[in-house]
This record gives structure tokens, sequence and C-alpha cells, in this order.
């Protein structure tokens, strides 16, 4: 896919993004290569492979990872309990070996979201969310998917992919990934968004909430990431229940007084708070960096 | 309009494909050189993407090759690098060359001063050419200082050469070792362009107060994803145990004999003691508090540690006085040891006599310090009976392992028990997984 047409369906998808992002997944698409999307909690990995599902009509399949997870959740499991039952139930009915092909077919595979990315019939877009969490035995068997998307089955054989999806890895840098995996991939790290990008994606989001607001909020949650004592930085997420709640509230202007009642919105832990009172009992609460206009400064 | 020339000149060699692959060879040699993978895979990524991408727009040419060949967010850092000095623009090349000819010009003219300057009882002086490198980049105040201090002692050299030659000389070599230190800091790129990266990058003795909340993050950040990965090892360890016959066969029972459930037998841990020798000798306070820090953090480290401080004397620490920076240095201060000076030996030799003892073949030994110490021959003669009374023993020492071929304890140290370079928050992290991996 061409670049001015990938941007074309991201705008469509109404997706704010910038030109570094729109290379690099093109890039990506073009070389057909995994991409490793690393950065930190809250600045839109995962929304970056939901958005490639919905620009390139595609259905999204989500691999959460966690400590543990082994091929039996990620790729597939045979039906255990059912074999068992099946043997039991046929038992003196069928010749042996007909019972044991039956028994490691399709009737008996429970796919797992990697096997039904490359089994489905249209392409996917796969997501590996959150790759870091997950051991390294399980990075080194996504290796085969991943190079050459085909998996290996012992009872079956070699499965190769009937449609290539788009594989979107994300990384919290929870703990460094393997030389192998990274080299499999095209990498994109991305940042917290600047005032202007997080500004364009609230109007985007929340086209009900007065710019005014949005404005104010955005400048604020820059303000709070840059500050130093706070040690969880405010996602975008956050920032948009933010302004969603402000705005439910009926508040028109960010003053100190709904920055103390709704900050637990955007902080959410008690030290961030702490230090958000702190700064709040200084000049210059709101953190709306002069853009009040220093209305509630009485 | 020269910059359409040259535009169309670039244009035209676009349509040779072997124009750019030879550009694109060039460069990934470039980037091998700096330590990045650039493999035939990723070569031919490139010029594959190039060729759709085209080389009109540079900044998306830039981020296209970023995409294939920088996987870290360190190795974008040097990729930026590499990119920038490989695909300069005609102007910036030439303004490059003249910068080049004039710090040329300038290094031939210190050069030749240098020359007049290290002469002694008219005699050049007894140093070599990377030293008198180091002399000729010096500041000129520093320079001036030397001269001034030759000048003064220039008529007693001649009249006593053998005294005070060897005084004169000792003052040089000590001002031109300290520069080459600073030559080798700033070669490293110890001030990073990216806040965040700097933060770990950066001397810990360096720090600001106002850092230290932010650095104090980072060390969680770190320590939170080593006991990730050791969580998850150990969680692997127990899954991948043999199958247990006797609790599937009780557990098919209730289902007529069918085995259903199958259970697996999970391996038993167990965890080595971890003794903690932290120098608290003035400089060393900062970088104790730190890698204590970091050390706490780490469950699997911390859980059955004891800890103690040195400097001319050994006090064994409450690990719950040690919470946070500012607790950490009153106790340091009420318990007597802070801003004295260091005896490495003397503690090594109380922590080996304690009774009961405190080293034994399941414990480690961990000492953070810079090796500078009063009597090194009684320190190595300590070490050398805590490494026999110890299951193992690791050294972190703050100083960069660049600098230790210029400190003969850093030597005798590292030549006797593992020692690990921690002058910044990445290589203490380092130093810390090791040390978790090893303990669990």
């Amino acid at each position: 896919m061409k670049l001015e047409e990938l941007k074309q369906k991201m705008d469509e998808a109404h997706y704010i993004y910038d030109d570094t992002l729109a290379t690099v997944l093109s890039v990506a698409l073009e070389l057909g290569r995994p991409l490793l999307i690393e950065g930190a909690a809250g600045v839109g990995k995962t929304e970056i492979a939901k958005v490639m599902a919905k620009a390139l009509d595609r259905d999204l399949v989500r691999l959460q990872c966690y400590e543990g997870l082994d091929e039996s959740k990620a790729l597939y499991e045979w039906n255990y309990q059912k074999q068992l039952l099946a043997i039991q139930v046929n038992m003196g009915n069928q010749d042996a070996d007909k019972l044991t092909r039956s028994l490691f077919s399709d009737e008996y595979l429970l796919e797992r979201p990697l096997l039904q990315s490359i089994r489905s019939e249209k392409p996917v877009v796969l997501l590996i969310d959150e790759i870091d969490k997950a051991d390294e035995e399980f990075e080194a068997f996504l290796l085969e998917l991943l190079s050459d998307m085909q998996v290996s089955i012992p009872e079956v054989g070699t499965i190769g992919a009937k449609t290539v999806p788009f594989v979107v890895l994300t990384s919290n840098r929870a703990r460094p990934l393997s030389e192998a995996l990274r080299r499999r991939c095209a990498y994109l790290y991305i940042q917290y968004p600047d005032v202007e990008k997080e500004l364009a994606i609230l109007r985007a989001k929340l086209p009900h909430v007065d710019d005014q607001l949005c404005a104010q909020v955005a400048v604020a949650v820059h303000k709070l990431r840059s500050n130093e004592a706070i040690l969880k930085k405010p996602s975008i997420a956050e920032t948009l229940d933010w302004a969603a709640a402000l705005d439910a509230l009926g508040v028109k202007e960010l003053t100190p007084d709904a920055l103390r009642h709704t900050a637990g919105f955007v902080l959410k832990n008690s030290e961030d708070l702490e230090a958000v009172q702190q700064l709040d009992a200084g000049e210059h609460a709101c953190h709306c960096g002069g853009h009040c206009g220093g209305h509630h400064h009485d | 309009m020269p910059a359409t020339v040259a535009a169309i000149a670039e244009a035209i060699t676009m349509t040779d494909p072997s124009v750019y692959t030879r550009k694109i060879a060039a460069f990934c040699r470039m980037l091998r050189l700096e330590g990045l993978t650039a493999g035939p895979q990723e070569t031919a990524d490139a010029c594959r993407i190039l060729t759709v991408v085209g080389m009109e727009d540079r900044s998306r040419v830039k981020t296209a090759l970023r995409t294939v060949f920088a996987k870290t967010r360190e190795e974008q850092e040097t990729f930026e690098r590499v990119f920038d000095g490989f695909f300069v623009s005609e102007e910036a090349m030439r303004r490059q060359a003249e910068e080049y000819a004039k710090r040329e010009r300038e290094m031939e003219q210190a050069r030749r001063q240098t020359e007049e300057e290290l002469l002694l009882n008219g005699q050049p002086m007894d140093f070599d050419d990377r030293q008198r490198e180091a002399y000729a980049t010096m500041p000129p105040e520093e320079r001036q200082k030397l001269r001034s201090f030759m000048d003064r002692y220039k008529e007693s050299a001649a009249r006593n050469p053998d005294l005070y030659s060897n005084f004169i000389h000792s003052v040089f070599a000590k001002s031109i070792l300290e520069q080459q230190m600073l030559m080798e800091d700033a070669a490293l790129g110890c001030g990073s362009a990216d806040p965040e990266l700097g933060l770990m990058y950066r001397d810990i003795s360096e720090f600001k107060d106002t850092e230290i909340p932010k650095a104090i993050a980072a060390i969680q950040t770190v320590a939170q994803q080593i006991n990730g990965e050791l969580s998850a090892k150990r969680s692997r360890g127990g899954r991948g145990g043999k199958l247990d016959f006797r609790r599937t066969i009780r557990k098919g029972l209730e289902t007529g004999g069918s085995f259903y459930r199958l259970s697996f037998r999970k391996k038993r841990h167990r965890k080595k003691r971890l003794v903690i020798l932290c120098d608290v000798s003035g400089s060393m306070v900062q970088f104790s508090e730190f890698a204590l820090r970091f050390i706490q953090s780490l469950n699997h480290a911390s859980e059955s540690s004891r800890i103690f401080l040195f400097s001319e004397e050994l006090v064994e620490a409450d690990v719950f006085s040690l919470e946070n920076m500012d607790k950490f240095r009153s106790y340091v201060k009420e318990s007597g040891t802070y801003g004295r000076g260091t005896d490495v030996g003397k503690a090594l030799q109380k922590l080996c006599t304690a009774s009961p003892p405190v080293l034994n073949d399941a414990t480690t030994l961990l000492v953070l310090s810079d090796t500078k110490t009063v009597d090194l021959p009684k320190a190595l003669q300590a070490l050398t009976e805590a490494k026999r009374l110890s299951g193992r023993v690791l050294w972190l020492n703050p100083i960069p392992a660049h600098k230790w071929q210029y400190l003969r304890s850093a030597q005798a140290v590292a030549s006797m028990c593992h020692m690990a370079a921690c002058n910044d928050l990445r290589s203490l992290s380092q130093a810390c997984r090791r040390l978790a991996q090893l303990q669990d």
C-alpha cells in the first residue's frame, strides 16, 4: 500500500498520526514485516493495531501476553477431554488406527489466536500485545511464525499461512526482547504526543467537548507528564477520560477546584495526587501554562 | 540554481539502482562499525524500501531506513548519528571540510607549542604521542598554570635535576592523565541528547538533586523488569516439571479412572543469602544509596540480605532505616562512618572474623566500593580470605571500566574477583540483573 493511500485510510478512520508513524507503517506493510512498537504505557501502541485493522478493512485478532503464556494458549490445544470421551464412546466400534487418526483432526483442535490468524481465509491484523510480559521461550516459539508465517504442530506437521496477517507486537519494555525477535521486525518507538497532537486527539475523539477546555486539558496533561515529581505519567486514554469527566460535570474551565475534584481520572496513585496538591498550593496550580488567562487566580 | 541542479543530478542517479545500492552498502558498513545489526536481510530491505520511498524527501528516507536498521531506542540514537554523518548535503559537507581544516591547523599549532612547552633542562620530557596530544588539547588556562609551575621550579631543576625533574614530570603527568580521562568521557558521549536516555547513561555522581526522583523512578522501573523476568523464569520451572503420577491417579478416581486432569510436579526453590558491604566514605554515599535502593527493589536479592556500612569502621545497617535517601543519609551520619577515609581491608577482616560467622558457602558477598583504600596489600589479603569463606564475591565499582587502567587498586581487585563497572544507571541495572540471576 502506498504511503498516500495509507494516510487517506487512516484519515478515514479518524486517527491522528504524524509523518513518521505513517512512514513506518507503510514500510512495515511494504516489506511484509511484523511491526514491533515500544513505548511507555498509554502512548497508544495497541490503538495502532486497531486502527490498522480498520484502515486495511481486516479483522483484528488479539493475543494478550502474560507470564506463563504458552503455545497451548497462543497457538493450539488438543481438546483432551473430548478426545478422551471419543475414545471411551468409540471403543470397540471403530478400528484402532482410524480412531487414532481421527483424534488428531480439526474436530479436536482448539484454534488459538496465532493459528486462527494464519488459517483465516481473509488476511487479518494480528496484535500480540505486551510481548515483554511473556516468557523468553514463548518469544523463541514466535520466531517461526514471524519469519516464515508458518507453525509446526507435532501431530499434524507444518501449517503454512493461508493468508499473511499484518502482525503488530507491542512492548512496554518491562524486559529486553531477544535480538532474534527484534531482527525479524520493523521497529517503532512512540512517545507521549505533544500538546498540539494531544489536542487534535481530544478534538477528534470528543468533538462535543468545549475547545477551550480541551486545550486546557491538553496543556495540563503535558505539564503533568513533564513534571518530575509525577511518577505515573498520564496516558492518552486517561486524558480522554479526564476531559470527558470534566465535560460531564459541566466544567467549562479547568480551575484549581476542578483539577482537585477530578485529578483521580488522570493520576492513579496517592504519591502523584499528593505531589499535585503540593503544587496546587504553589503559584499557578492549574498547570494551564498561562492559557487560563489567570481567571481563577483571585 | 545549484539546488535544482543537485536535485536533477540526484534524480538521474536514482534511475540507476547500482548507485544507491552501493551507497546503502557503504552505509551498512558504517552502521556495523557502530555496533548495529545490518545484515544482508536488512540491506536488502533497505534497498527495496528506497525504491518505493525514493530519495527526494530526506526525513522520509531517514525514517524508512531507521525502521529497517534500528531495533531499539538506543539503536535509533546511534542510527540518527550515523545517518546524519553519512547522508550530508553538499553545503554541510563543505562546512564540515572547512571546520576540519581549521581544526587541523589549530592542532598543528598546538603541537608545535607543546614541543616547546614540554622541554625540561633543554630536553623533551618523557611523554608518548597520546600524552602529548592530550596536553595539546588542554584548556589554555590549565597549560598556563603548568607553565607557571615549570617557571617556578626551572632553576631548582637545573641545580638538582634528579630530584626536581621527577617532581615536575609527575605534576605534568597527573594533569595530562586527568585530561585523558576527560577526553575519553567526551568520546563516549556521556551527555546524551535524549533526557531520559541521558539519565540512564550519565555518571551517578553527577545527578542533580532535582534529577534524583526521576532516577529513583527509573531504578524502580528497571527493578520491576528484573523481578518480572525472574518470576517468569521461575513459573516456567514449575510448569516444565515432570508428571505427578500420584496426584494424577488420585484426581482420576473422581472421574472413574479417566485422567481428565493432569498434575505436574513443581521444583523446590532454595535462595542464597546476600551480604552487602557498602562504602559510605564521602564521595561514595550517592552511589551506595542508588545501588542499595536497586538491590532492595529486587525481591529475590533483598529477602535474605544483610547490609554492612563501612569507611574506617564497620557497622551493620538496619534495612528498614535505609528506605529513602534522607533516612539513608541521616542513618549513615549517625553510624559514625560518614565522610571518613576508606579502609576496605579492615572492613573485610572484621566481616571475616565476625561471630557468629556472617560469610559461608551459601552467601554471596557484594562489595560496593571504588577500591580506593588505605593499605591496599592488607585489603587484598582480606579479600582473599573473604573469597575463601563466601560462595561468591562480586564487586560493584562506580568508576568506569576504561579508567581502571589508571588505578592500581582497581586492577588488583578486578584480577581477584568479578568486578562490574556501575558508574551509570544502565550499567548498575545490568550488574543488578546479573546479581539477581545468580541469587535466584
